[in-house]
């Protein structure tokens, strides 16, 4: 809660210097003063309630409303007295406007935060009726006032002291002010003094300022108050006692409310899958989208709900992100606008209902942008807005310090370093320039703004803290052999594994880690090969080691005692490929038996090539930082670079490029070379352009172009951007759409009923289907024999797009994969089998392979498998000689079983055990007459011996034979086993030599070959 | 014991109980001593290749019936090994270029000119040239056909080719005018009759007329078939009558199912069921051409008059389709879809 209390101080601060704003509001547009006082009315009074209420809980400052009085008559009196005196009135009177303000934060976001804003309230409810006499003698003594606040001005905070001392009895609060303020650190100091020159300092980061701000200040009070107003009137708000402007307020009031109607009573409706139709307005894109000024939205926060006339879910809500609103999921008493569309939740009505939400619809959103003044004006939500902003500046703004002192002292540390000649390294010799102000160093921004501290890392507070908890003990743990875990059970590993998405600093938090606990780093990455060989080889020399920094340094530099110690740190584990065959086996390997402590990094944690890795390692999963995270420290860079970058810009590129700091960094650093800031727009397009550009996988590929909205007429894909999804991965997108093409609920026909509809959906799927038939037609010109591939995107819509355009809308089940391919596979296996079954049967029958399969086939399976299923084993000989008769083998059998259809499926075949069995006992008993001769000679294969040198046959002539011959008998075995109408012998005398061997194995084959005329072996 | 088919299948030319002009023709061709390249065409189940095996005969006498199964491996230009079986006697040599695919060429190339080139040896050979047989004919790649053409003129001395087709559509005029072309005719119902009776009476069974006719109505004039009808009545009924049902083949079953399925139901949930069974009747190396023929024949028999030249005309449709694309499923399914859509709004008495 820091930084709410923070905040609330804040105010308090801006209180004091609103104090000469005021008058310039007050006097800009005393017409309309009168106005806003009766519109004030409802306001006080709810504030009134709160100061009532908080008042019971502290009593003691209930007596104080006569004082204000006594303050005001003081100020009124002695206009020209003294100079303390003039802010401490218009404290006064601001504090109660403030107290309100605080009411309103309070309410808002930090109920019962703080007691002594509380305790005003008393002061603000009982002070009203005053106020609006005070407020008139203010304007009377405007320039009074403004005349004397030069001199009040310089004291800063002196003159808030001094006021509240004096007027001591009268305000508590204003004792207790710096009291709180003074304890705080710099930054809250500073902060005080920026809020006096609050209006400039929208404009302008400087401190310096003070002089010029008060020369400013004169001029706008006098000259053109109006012109300054919007930026004073967070100030001025205070004053009117209306927690919202007047103008505000009446744009506000303006805004047409519509009534939200009642949530449905009684039991909830199911929510049906089918249901939600399309969330797609009737007429999108009818209405123009208004141009507001910038920021207007600022501090309000919106939620949409049901189907808006003309605008897209997601239109509306870029449209006030646009504009600097907030988009909420649900409602809650904090929205302040619910967009209240045709078929809204009824338990979003509900909400509206018990919170009161102000409901609008969408030209009332439309008129809010339309009307509302940049940075939302002076609107109490603005102001808060306003606050925030100034909050996370000063945080940017210490952070930059930081930066700056972090620079100026490496500089110095450089300095001496520089002279004798030895640059610590290259980074801080280059930064030394930089020290006064950032000029452009060689480095990258992500070098350059890396985090030197471990509270400088983005977000993963909790991983850093375990890290660095791990690697401190470790070589504690390592002396107790690793056998107790510690604390976070972390003790008993010997490396950890960070793991998580690019950009989120896993490298950045192990190298600073290991620096802040005085190791040396030695690192490897994906830039080197880490093949098993090469990991267990170059890290031999790390492991048992200690590093020379610890006992020797460059000269003229210190030696560093502690920088013994070494952590290897593996980066990229994951990216160890096909060229590091066994690196993750050998990485893990090491990893069991350290010396050393060894951080290993990797994206993907639950690839199955990381396997290795558990339990052996300890595991730190690292997040991506939030946006709240990661913007302050982009501000920061931002701030120091002069880039001037709106918050919501900020968020845009974060929420663009997936909290992925180093792109953003990058971005900012491209942005910086040719602009000086960055509008939303910019913004977008920026990250559009850098959107890491993802291959779909084609499950995506078919839900995406599917989708309702794909084809919805709010859609903004064009034709191109359908077909670019195709090519995602263009084999397999129109498959996969083939596939499920028929499992959606086609939107198109959702608008029919019935029967209408039943022939709606049988109209889409037949023109669907008749797309992706006229697809293939394009497909084959691709394939075929012209390989026409310029007609790609042709095919991509035939077989694609336009099928899609049909048939989108919801999946009723889930999207499987093509079984194109399968049944593709499936076919051409039992063609072959169909192929063998005619080549085997040709000797007897004349059909060709159709005819086999199509009229033989029903009968042989009716005579063959039929007959073992239906007579058993007394069948089997009779089979056995039918199958003979074909030259059908055992394989063919099985084929056959497996080529049924329907009736003969393969899973209806249920031939008993034993009648199997005894057919193929009795098969394989008997021989076979054998269709084949094995003509193998066609392509002679070469015989190395031929080729042998003359030389050596000419040396050793007995020997030639013999290899010619051993030759020869390989060959055959070879050829005997590929054949498989032998069934070789298991048993085989070694090929013993020539002829013999040869002789034995013609008679192997001879026997199970009866009808073989010619032994093939005598090739 | 062979099935009937193949066991009573004619050796002779004076066997071949029908188209007895034909015969006549070819016994006469045989004996002239300048025997002509063939091309012999006709629907599947006509009797071609009995026609030729006996016409064979009677040109080099018994010799022929000695056949065997050679395999032989080709080496195509990409250095792919292709494997392919020939069937030869001594005198002839029976071959399917059409199963190796687009490299039927590299066969009909190496193969031909291998044999063309030999001249025949056994001097007391009836003939001096060799016969080819071509299956498939009408499968040949264009360039398998005009790698053919220039070997029929220049090794005439040595080998004459017979040709056997379904019909003479595909085969290049070139080689057509090459040939004497010889159509076989499909039997009429009487002969196939008159051959089942035959058939019947050599194994012994009881004779049904009416049901010989139904089995030849059946087979739609395709003697095989009708003869393996025939057994398959046989083989699973012990006794005979007229009424006996013909089993249909398991793949024709399936179809009738799937037509039944289509006729019961109309969705996009039901097609896919159907495709499920397309791809089942694909995978098991039914013809996609088959099958659509055969479910259109099913559905057309179910359906109104009004709509039967519709789905004609749309089954047509897809069938061209099927041969000028490549993923025949789409084709299939869209034929479906199409049917499925005309029948619903039929059904509905609205065109939508």
């Amino acid at each position: 809660m820091k930084t709410g209390s923070r905040k609330v101080v804040d105010d308090s601060d801006e209180e004091e210097d609103a104090a000469p704003v005021k008058p310039s509001t007050a006097k800009a547009k005393p017409k309309s003063q009168p106005k806003p006082e009766e519109t004030k009315d409802e306001p006080t009074t709810s504030s009134d309630y709160f100061a009532s209420t908080k008042k019971r809980g502290r009593p003691a400052k209930a007596p104080e409303p006569p004082k204000p009085d006594n303050s005001q008559e003081d100020t009124a009196s002695a206009k020209s007295k003294k100079a303390a005196e003039e802010p401490a009135k218009s404290k006064k009177s601001t504090s109660r406007a403030s107290a309100k303000k605080d009411t309103k934060v309070i309410e808002d976001e930090t109920l019962g935060d703080n007691d002594i804003f509380a305790s005003e309230y008393g002061k603000v409810g009982k002070g009203d009726d005053e106020y609006v006499a005070g407020g008139d003698s203010d304007d009377g003594s405007d320039f009074e006032v403004f005349e004397v606040k030069p001199a009040a001005a310089k004291p800063k905070r002196g003159p808030a002291k001094k006021s509240s001392r004096s007027d001591e009895d009268e305000d508590v609060v204003m004792e207790d002010l710096p009291k709180i303020s003074a304890p705080k650190a710099l930054p809250g100091r500073k902060r005080k003094s920026e809020a006096l020159i609050d209006e400039d300092e929208d404009e302008d980061f400087e401190a310096p300022k003070k002089q010029t701000k008060k020369a400013a200040a004169k001029p706008k009070s006098t000259a053109s108050p109006a012109a300054k107003k919007p930026k004073a009137s967070p100030t001025k708000g205070k004053k009117e006692d209306k927690v919202e402007s007047k103008e505000i307020q009446d744009i506000f009031d303006s805004i047409p409310t519509i009534d939200a109607p009642e949530p449905p009573q009684g039991e909830a409706k199911k929510w049906k899958f089918g249901q939600q139709q399309s969330r797609d307005p009737e007429m999108a894109g009818t209405k123009e989208l208004p141009t507001g000024e910038e920021n207007c939205l600022a501090g309000l926060s919106f939620v949409f709900t049901g189907v808006l006339e003309s605008l897209g879910r997601d239109e509306g809500s870029q449209l006030v992100k646009k504009y600097g609103g907030k988009v909420v999921g649900a409602p809650s008493s904090k929205t302040s606008y619910v967009v209240l569309g045709g078929d809204a939740g009824p338990k979003k009505l509900e909400t509206i209902a018990k919170h009161k939400l102000k409901t609008i619809n969408e030209d009332g959103l439309f008129e809010l942008i339309k009307r509302l003044p940049a940075n939302g004006g002076d609107g109490k939500a603005a102001e808060k807005y306003a606050e925030k902003q100034r909050a996370d500046e000063e945080k940017v703004r210490a952070m930059a310090a930081e930066i700056d002192a972090e620079e100026k002292r490496k500089a110095a540390a450089a300095k001496p370093a520089k002279t004798s000649q030895a640059p610590k390294s290259a980074s801080t010799a280059q930064q030394t320039p930089s020290s006064s102000q950032p000029v452009s160093s060689g480095d990258l921004w992500t070098t350059k703004y890396a985090p030197t501290s471990t509270s400088m890392i983005c977000g993963n507070k909790a991983p850093v803290e375990k890290l660095q908890n791990w690697l401190r003990n470790w070589h504690r743990n390592a002396k107790l052999d690793f056998k107790k875990g510690g604390a976070d059970g972390s003790g008993t590993y010997r490396a950890v594994i960070m793991h998580g998405g690019p950009g989120i600093g896993k490298t950045t938090a192990a190298h600073l880690v290991a620096k802040l606990e005085g190791y040396d780093i030695v690192e490897t990455n994906a830039s080197d090969t880490r093949s098993k060989k090469l990991v267990e080889t170059s890290t031999l020399g790390v492991l048992d080691t200690t590093s020379l920094q610890g006992y020797f340094a460059a000269e003229g530099k210190q030696i560093e005692g502690e920088k013994k110690k070494l952590v290897l740190i593996m980066d990229e584990v994951d990216g160890m490929s096909a060229g590091d065959r066994g690196g993750v086996g050998a990485v893990a390997a090491i990893v069991k038996k350290t010396k050393i402590p060894i951080i290993l990094i990797c994206n993907e944690r639950r690839l199955p090539k990381m396997k290795p890795f558990d339990n052996i390692t300890f595991e730190i999963p690292f997040r991506r930082p939030t946006a709240d995270q990661i913007r302050a420290r982009l501000s920061t860079i931002c701030f120091r670079e002069g880039l001037k970058i709106p918050p919501p810009v900020l968020d845009g590129l974060i929420e663009g490029t997936n909290a992925d700091i180093r792109q953003v960094i990058n971005m900012l650093s491209t942005a910086r070379l040719d602009q000086q800031g960055l509008n939303y727009e910019q913004g977008k397009d920026m990250s559009k352009a850098w959107e890491k550009h993802i291959i779909l996988k084609p499950w995506d590929i078919v839900s995406k172009i599917l989708s309702a909205q794909m084809f919805a007429p709010s859609s903004t894909t064009t034709l191109n951007d359908k077909i670019a999804l195709y090519f995602n991965d263009h084999e397999f997108s129109y498959l996969m759409l083939q596939e499920n093409y028929l499992k959606t609920k086609p939107t198109l026909a959702g608008r029919h009923q019935g029967k209408e509809q039943k022939l709606k959906a049988l109209e889409l799927m037949d023109n669907a289907a008749s797309g992706i038939s006229d697809g293939d037609l394009v497909d084959r010109m691709i394939h075929g024999t012209q390989q026409q591939w310029s007609l790609m995107p042709v095919h991509a819509v035939f077989s694609f797009v336009r099928p899609a355009s049909f048939q989108y809308g919801n999946f009723s089940e889930r999207a499987g994969f093509t079984s194109w391919l399968g049944n593709n596979s499936k076919q051409g296996k039992m063609s072959r089998y169909v192929k063998e079954i005619q080549g085997h049967m040709r000797l007897r029958t004349t059909g060709n392979r159709d005819e086999i399969r199509q009229q033989y086939l029903p009968l042989l399976q009716e005579k063959i498998i039929r007959r073992l299923m239906d007579e058993g084993k007394e069948s089997v000989e009779s089979v056995i000689d039918l199958m003979d008769e074909y030259y059908l083998t055992r394989e063919d059998f099985d084929a056959m079983v497996e080529l049924g259809l329907g009736p003969m499926n393969e899973s209806k075949i249920k031939i008993e055990t034993q009648t199997k069995a005894t057919f193929t006992r009795l098969y394989n008993s008997r021989s076979h007459p054998m269709p084949f001769i094995k003509a193998s000679n066609v392509v002679a294969p070469k015989k190395g011996a031929k080729e042998k040198p003359d030389l050596e046959d000419a040396i050793e002539e007995s020997d030639e034979e013999e290899v010619v011959d051993e030759v020869k008998d390989d060959e055959e075995e070879l050829d005997l086993k590929k054949d498989k109408y032998v069934s070789l012998p298991k048993k085989k005398k070694a090929p013993a030599k020539g002829k013999k061997a040869k002789k034995a194995e013609d008679d192997d084959e001879e026997k199970p070959k009866k009808g073989r005329g010619k032994a093939k072996a005598k090739a | 014991m062979a099935l009937l088919v193949d066991k009573l299948r004619p050796r002779t030319l004076d066997a071949l109980s029908y188209h007895p002009e034909l015969s006549d023709r070819l016994r006469s061709l045989a004996q002239s001593g300048d025997f002509p390249h063939l091309l012999v065409y006709g629907p599947s189940g006509a009797g071609k290749k009995t026609r030729i095996i006996a016409t064979l005969k009677e040109l080099y006498g018994p010799g022929v019936e000695k056949i065997k199964i050679d395999a032989r491996v080709f080496q195509t230009t990409s250095n792919r090994k292709l494997e392919f079986n020939i069937v030869s006697s001594v005198y002839h040599m029976e071959i399917t270029p059409a199963d190796v695919g687009n490299y039927d060429r590299v066969v009909v190339q190496e193969l031909l000119k291998e044999v063309a080139q030999t001249q025949q040896v056994d001097m007391g050979a009836k003939q001096r040239f060799k016969v080819v047989v071509i299956n498939e004919a009408d499968h040949l790649t264009r360039d398998a056909q005009a790698a053919l053409r220039r070997t029929m003129e220049k090794y005439s001395p040595n080998l004459r080719l017979i040709l056997l087709a379904n019909s003479t559509s595909n085969i290049i005029a070139p080689i057509r005018s090459r040939c004497l072309l010889v159509r076989v005719a499909a039997p009429t119902e009487t002969d196939i009759c008159s051959a089942l009776s035959l058939a019947g009476k050599k194994e012994g069974w009881t004779e049904s007329e009416v049901l010989n006719q139904r089995i030849a109505k059946e087979s739609g004039r395709n003697l095989r078939r009708a003869l393996l009808m025939f057994e398959s009545i046989y083989a699973q009924n012990e006794k005979v009558t007229d009424k006996t049902p013909i089993p249909p083949p398991d793949w024709e079953a399936l179809v009738t199912l799937t037509a039944d399925e289509i006729l019961a139901e109309r969705s996009p949930a039901r097609l896919l069921q159907v495709r499920a069974r397309l791809y089942d009747l694909l995978t098991h190396c039914i013809p996609p051409t088959t099958i659509l023929k055969t479910l259109t024949f099913k559905l057309v028999a179910r359906v109104d008059d009004a709509l039967k030249s519709d789905v004609i005309k749309w089954s047509a449709f897809y069938e061209h389709r099927i041969k000028l694309g490549s993923k025949v499923i789409f084709h299939l399914e869209a034929f479906v879809a199409k049917f499925m859509r005309i029948y619903e709004g039929y059904l509905m008495g609205m065109d939508f």
